[in-house]
């Protein structure tokens, strides 16, 4: 008797310390699992990329990862420069990276672009050819930030396969929000808490005093842009605007420069009058001004169609203070394109096609 | 005593047994909060930040190497196949803009020969221009489509084929080209329809690759649905999944299939048919080629979505139309 009540007794023990061991376990190891695929990534790169490369004559850094080996890197060596936690079980996948950013500069200024981005249809498509441009750019940084409430998983997977340099933000627009008493339109426009919450991002990661350069550039999920521009905006001492097509019902819009090299107005139909009449696409600011003013953001009620950037660039800079690009707004390097909604009206109510597949 | 033992056995064991539920329910609480993980991932994170940098100079020193490396040694490495693209364009307000973006894709894709047809009587300076700047290897061509072939203004984009003629005449010079250079590496290719406006990922071109026939996959926003597919049983395309007229030879979208430069050279007749009925236009030009059978799925047994049927908006320009007619549109010069 005495003997089934210790057994009894152990039992009760012992149960709450293995769930609580598990439970813990599994909390803490999905972020480490993660890194750990990382680097595995990483390693397999290295060793991956050549047999043309002589890694003999290349040492890498001392703690951990060290370059001598024959090229054709086995996963299992992944593992053992990755592996600090013996105890984790892991599968190392092997990814196949199609293509690469070009490297790192040490004296390029970084372009931080910030991207508001939704789950629609064409969601997946328009990301994949932004990153496919975004490629091309050195120094480049993607704050891609979600309207929702979590990050999705397919924004997520698209952003490690490409290999570019991101930040993955998300913060959901509260839908239909009624102020009490609020007769003005209460609708936040589309992507602006998601632009705000990268500009505090950028404030929280960067500090003001000894950051390296950047510029901050606002690009949408839909639009087009050239390699050119990249280049050209990378010079930005304050704020540089340039024109974009397809705005404001016009072939183009862009800011007037007089012969001195200095913005003196607006070439636009739509309400020229506007402080800076001027589309998102249209302008980028200096990393360091973002960071000296903390208090400018977009204002997110009560704004008028077109006045959004606006709300922002006046805080930040005047008209004195802006550096024309693009050959002193002559030419063309971003186009305001839109995509359209794609009709699926063959789908029907039940949805014709398999949901699991992502598109 | 050995009851005195036994009593303090007891509450000790209840004491620790309390202990141990009441830690299991405050993880259990934590696990629906979200876990401040950051602490363990800032070594880490700096270890494969100063991994990357390495990475980069290494690719760096790399490119370095490869110019001034002897030539030699290096067995020669069976090159890839070229991928043909043959892009019919006409121009428009965005022809810049979608063959801008297009071209960015097409640069990270290695033997990529781009066929761009202008729907034109002759090449445009925008185009020219474009694909000089490009970095690209293509061809540029040119061929006008015949007027009542065209749409007219406030057609829905149905009515009538486009592209035909452009595509046919990129199949023209492709054939001719390869007659005139004979050699068997030269019949080693792969030739791929792509329409400017579609979106392209890079891993579909690297599928496509080894098409030896025709190979097919999925393609994203066509056809009504979110997307159309070959259906495939046992390694090969048994039918068609999609919403609209499956009962054609072959309901793919135009973005949906691949053929390998040798079938296309084999069979000099076959060619796009401008009079064949809406929605068959692929039909008429892959019944010649191929059947259902020979098809090769890729992306997965068809399975993944790697090109998708996006269409721009037409920009709206009352304004600029508004401002013609005062005389003060934008200037023209501008592309």
């Amino acid at each position: 008797m005495p003997k089934r009540r210790d057994i009894l007794a152990i039992v009760l023990i012992v149960l709450p310390w293995t769930l609580l061991i598990t439970v813990w376990h599994q909390n803490a190891i999905a972020p480490l699992l993660a890194i750990r695929k990382a680097c595995h990534h990483l390693v397999k790169e290295i060793f991956i990329i050549p047999e043309r490369l002589a890694v003999r004559h290349h040492r890498l850094s001392d703690d951990g990862v060290e370059g001598k080996r024959e090229a054709g890197g086995q996963a299992q060596d992944s593992k053992e420069y990755c592996a600090s936690d013996k105890d984790i079980v892991e599968v190392v996948r092997t990814e196949y990276v199609y293509t690469r950013p070009p490297p790192w500069s040490d004296v390029l200024p970084t372009i931080h672009i910030i991207t508001p981005t939704y789950s629609r249809p064409v969601q997946k498509a328009e990301l994949t050819r932004l990153a496919n441009t975004f490629l091309h750019v050195p120094n480049l940084h993607w704050i891609l930030v979600e309207d929702s409430q979590r990050r999705t998983p397919l924004v997520t997977r698209l952003l490690r396969e490409t290999g570019l340099n991101y930040t993955h933000l998300n913060v959901e627009t509260p839908r239909n929000y009624k102020l009490r008493g609020d007769t003005r339109d209460p609708r936040i426009p589309r992507g602006t808490m998601q632009r705000n919450l990268a500009l505090r991002w950028l404030r929280e990661t960067f500090n003001a005093n000894n950051s390296q350069p950047g510029i901050v550039y606002f690009a949408d999920d839909d639009n087009t842009y050239s390699l050119e521009l990249f280049e050209e905006m990378r010079s930005t001492r304050k704020v540089s605007v340039w024109p974009v097509a397809f705005v404001g019902g016009l072939r183009y819009e862009s800011p007037k420069v007089n012969a001195a090299g200095k913005v003196y107005g607006w070439k636009t139909v739509f309400d020229p009058h506007r402080p800076f009449a001027i589309d998102m696409a249209g302008f980028a600011i200096n990393l360091r001004l973002i960071l000296f003013k903390p208090q400018a953001y977009f204002k997110l009620r009560g704004v008028k169609g077109g006045y959004q950037e606006s709300s922002l660039l006046r805080e930040l800079v005047t008209l004195n203070d802006l550096e024309p690009k693009a050959a002193n707004c002559t030419k063309i390097l971003v186009w305001h394109t839109r995509t359209e909604k794609p009709v699926l009206v063959n789908e029907g109510k039940k949805g014709f096609t398999d949901p699991n597949v992502e598109i | 005593m050995a009851t005195r033992m036994k009593l303090k056995l007891k509450t000790v064991f209840l004491l620790y047994f309390m202990v141990s539920l009441l830690g299991l329910i405050y993880a259990l609480m934590q696990l629906g909060q979200r876990c401040d993980c950051t602490e363990h991932d800032f070594p880490k994170d700096r270890t494969i930040s100063r991994l990357r940098g390495e990475l980069h100079r290494l690719q760096e020193e790399m490119r370095k190497l490869e110019v001034t490396k002897q030539p030699l040694k290096q067995p020669a490495k069976p090159s890839l196949p070229t991928i043909f693209v043959i892009t019919p364009t006409y121009a428009r307000l965005v022809q810049k803009a979608e063959l801008t973006r297009m071209s960015q894709t097409f640069l990270h894709v290695p033997r990529l020969h781009w066929i761009l047809v202008e729907d034109s009587p002759h090449k445009t300076p925008l185009v020219t221009d474009l694909l000089m700047k490009s970095g690209l290897t293509y061809t540029h061509l040119h061929m006008p489509t015949a007027k009542d072939r065209k749409l007219q203004e406030g057609d829905p984009s149905w009515l009538k084929p486009r592209g035909v003629e452009q595509r046919n005449e990129g199949l023209r010079w492709l054939r001719e080209d390869r007659r005139a250079q004979p050699g068997g590496d030269n019949q080693q290719g792969v030739v791929y329809f792509a329409d400017d406006d579609n979106t392209y990922s890079l891993q579909l071109f690297e599928e496509m690759r080894s098409t030896q026939r025709v190979s097919v996959w999925p393609v994203g926003l066509v056809g009504g649905m979110k997307y159309e597919r070959p259906v495939v049983e046992g390694g090969k395309v048994v039918r068609f999944h999609t919403g609209w007229r499956p009962s054609r030879p072959f309901p793919i979208d135009m973005a949906g299939f691949a053929v390998s430069l040798k079938l296309v050279l084999a069979n000099p007749e076959a060619c796009f048919d401008g009079e064949a009925p809406m929605g068959l236009l692929e039909s008429s030009f892959l019944q010649g080629l191929v059947t259902m059978d020979e098809l090769e799925p890729k992306a997965d047994n068809c399975t993944k979505v790697l090109v998708w049927h996006t269409r721009t908006e037409k920009p709206k320009m009352k304004r600029e139309e508004a401002l013609q007619a005062q005389g003060l549109g934008s200037d023209p010069a501008v592309e």
